[in-house]
């Protein structure tokens, strides 16, 4: 039988294939000139005279990749010394930031967006303590660098919660107190509300955030918290979904809401171009239906952040099935758990799904 | 001692009525050479000796931890325990290190293997090192014994480094290894003593959390150390009608002896018996490790009552009745409706 040779990325062993680049030296086939480079830094002037405008329309998501291992703790926590906050750069105007593993396990991610006239932070990460977590210091540097880029002297910042009542993001909101052209979503789901304009829509409107030529969508998405929001970047086209859905144990909290939440995604999805969900954190292996159990500080086989926008109709399909009873339920790339403990287990093992089992690290 | 000839060794002492004695017989010619006048470890009993208002127990970030990677306490100056930091591991077990005048025994280890993630063996060199100086012994000539409560990672994953310890024998990791290392042929009702150079240590099986596991009584300070089917936490029973035999045998042995302390071999729970959910590495608030006589048989008379798995507080501890692998205590506190 005549075999056809296919390049299968996943399998390639090269690590950038995993980002979906199956092409890590460049695609031959796709042209000198994207559509992206109008985008960025590289094509304005050596000397401008006035601060940079980058042109945020595209109709295609804007090129960038999250080409880079995120750290992922180690065996001994204590004797960690990855950096604190890792900084991934998906492109000139977003970033991605992880809490390292080792001074929290929830490992939470946040990300950073620029437009023309401001930026946006989503979500703050798990420990207040700067030195443990200096988001705060972080968040500067990269603003300060972007504006001296752009020849800005001043970009106000934003800072939002995917949820704010979430523990594991909302600790380093302390470290913004003070910051000057700092703009905070209020944490209390009415004044919340009236922040995003939400306040006689919720939660089937959407608001509004203008970062210059960069608007970003505000979903109402409860369901895992009941002041949980979503973000969509229609530059980018990503949607942040914090941990309504992320690649991991998905703890709902309102079944009811959970699954309203996610139809109203579809439609969002369907009615917009969305490339991947970026949720806020990352406790599946890269081994179908295996995650990793709460407070681990070593991770070494952590599955990708991004997620396939199909991934909502899975949630949605099995968010149902777990609706009104108390149970949780495997898929390969998140796990549901509704009314049982977050440490819950189950020997129900998803049909059709390959079980395997990822080595033990020890 | 090479693996062949300690397997062999054993069948020997299994052959010889009154175990213990088959240790001791062997050594007979070291324990005349080491020097330092014999400590004397049966009168005056119990030894006081005391444990530590507070234990090492983690780090609100954990990378940030500066503590060492094993704390040592000296219960009294010839008993140390060992116990891990919560930031090296979760499980952070402690390990009592008992000192006679001929040998000591190391009962339970750590959750860690390579050196090189932390050196438990220098560690346990340096208690050896400090005690021998202490009481005039010679290191070299002191035998070590190596052995854990039970067959899982977090007490023997650091066997292996004392592996090329001159004078070291340690358990293999296997139930007939174990149970034969004790010389013993009717596990678990057969109790053995072992003999550390004047310092009697009791043994016996305690099977329940898993089959293979040990109860240690040290004659000497008389703390009775019960491994993982009795301690501070969530005692997770795998085998119900086993763990309820072993309670009864220990409730046996406290009635006919004195004991000062009972001793798990973790902490999972604070002083205000709030649960400290499995896998966390930071625990401000842990009730000590050391539980009381009255507070095991509180433990034994709710055991009675109990015919379904499930979690069961006896206000010290969590019996966790054939729940492991489907419930714990924590839930989801976002829920809302």
């Amino acid at each position: 039988m005549p075999q056809v040779p296919s390049y299968n990325p996943t399998l390639s062993g090269n690590p950038m294939s995993a980002t979906g680049r199956a092409y890590p030296n460049g695609n031959p086939e796709a042209g000198y000139n994207p559509v992206g480079v109008r985008n960025t830094d590289s094509a304005v002037p050596l000397h401008p005279k006035g601060p940079v405008i980058h042109n945020y329309a595209s109709e295609d998501p804007a090129p960038g990749n999250l080409a880079f291992r995120w750290t992922y703790g180690s065996n001994v926590a204590a004797k960690n010394r990855d950096p604190r906050v890792q900084v991934v750069q998906y492109n000139e105007d977003t970033f991605v930031m992880r809490q390292n593993v080792c001074s929290h396990w929830e490992a939470p991610f946040t990300y950073l967006l620029f437009g023309n006239k401001g930026a946006l932070l989503i979500d703050t990460g798990a420990t207040a303590e700067p030195n443990y977590y200096p988001l705060r210091e972080t968040v500067d540097a990269i603003i300060t660098r972007i504006g001296q880029a752009r020849g800005r002297s001043k970009i106000p910042l934003t800072v939002v919660l995917t949820s704010g009542e979430d523990i594991a993001q909302n600790q380093g909101l302390m470290q913004f107190a003070g910051r000057p052209d700092t703009t905070f979503a209020p944490r209390p789901l009415a004044a919340m509300k009236d922040f995003y304009g939400l306040a006689a829509s919720w939660p089937s409107g959407t608001g509004k955030i203008d970062l210059g030529d960069r608007v970003i969508d505000v979903i109402p998405t409860p369901g895992t918290h009941k002041d949980g929001v979503s973000f969509y970047d229609p530059y980018c086209d990503f949607l942040f979904t914090g941990d309504l859905l992320f690649p991991g144990k998905i703890n709902i909290s309102s079944d009811k809401d959970f699954v309203t939440s996610l139809e109203r995604l579809k439609a969002f999805t369907a009615a917009n171009s969305v490339k991947w969900v970026l949720g806020g954190h990352i406790e599946m292996m890269f081994v179908p239906g295996k995650y990793y159990a709460r407070f681990i500080t070593y991770k070494p086989y952590e599955r990708v952040l991004e997620m396939d926008p199909a991934l909502i109709d899975e949630a949605i399909t099995y968010g149902r099935e777990v609706q009104g009873k108390d149970m949780m339920l495997i898929r390969p790339d998140f796990v549901l758990f509704n009314g049982v403990s977050p440490d819950q287990r189950t020997p129900v093992w998803p049909e059709g799904v390959p079980n395997i089992n990822a080595p033990r690290p020890f | 001692m090479d693996r062949r000839t300690f397997l062999s060794y054993n069948a020997f002492a299994a052959a010889v009525p009154l175990s213990g004695a088959g240790l001791a017989a062997v050594s007979d010619a070291a324990a005349a050479a080491v020097s330092g006048p014999p400590i004397d470890f049966k009168s005056n009993l119990p030894a006081t000796g005391s444990f530590p208002d507070k234990w090492i127990c983690g780090s609100p970030s954990a990378m940030d931890n500066t503590d060492p990677p094993v704390q040592v306490h000296w219960y009294n100056q010839h008993t140390a325990i060992l116990r891990q930091n919560k930031a090296y591991s979760y499980e952070a077990p402690f390990a009592p290190l008992y000192f006679g005048n001929e040998r000591i025994l190391l009962l339970d280890e750590g959750f860690c293997q390579w050196r090189n993630d932390w050196d438990l063996r220098a560690v346990v060199d340096k208690c050896i090192a400090d005690w021998c100086a202490r009481n005039g012994k010679d290191p070299a000539r002191m035998e070590l014994l190596v052995a854990f409560s039970h067959l899982h990672a977090d007490h023997y994953a650091a066997t292996n480094q004392f592996a090329d310890r001159p004078n070291t024998r340690y358990m293999g990791i296997s139930q007939e290894e174990m149970i034969g290392f004790w010389g013993m042929t009717n596990f678990p009702e057969e109790r053995v003593t072992l003999d550390l150079g004047g310092r009697d240590i009791l043994i016996w099986g305690s099977p329940g959390h898993v089959m293979s596991e040990f109860a240690f009584y040290d004659t000497y300070t008389q703390i009775l150390f019960t491994g993982d089917m009795f301690y501070r936490g969530r005692c997770y029973i795998s085998f119900w009608q086993p763990w309820f035999d072993s309670m009864k045998r220990l409730i046996d042995f406290v009635d006919t002896h004195p004991v000062t302390h009972v001793m798990g071999c973790h902490v999972e729970i604070s002083k205000d018996n709030v649960d400290y959910a499995y896998g966390m590495n930071y625990q401000p608030d842990e009730a000590p490790v050391q539980m009381t006589v009255q507070q095991l048989r509180e433990a034994f008379e709710m055991a009675k009552t109990i015919t379904e798995p499930g979690i069961y507080f006896t206000g010290t501890v969590f019996l966790c009745n054939q729940t492991r692998g489907t419930t714990t205590i924590d839930r989801n506190p976002y829920r809302y409706s």
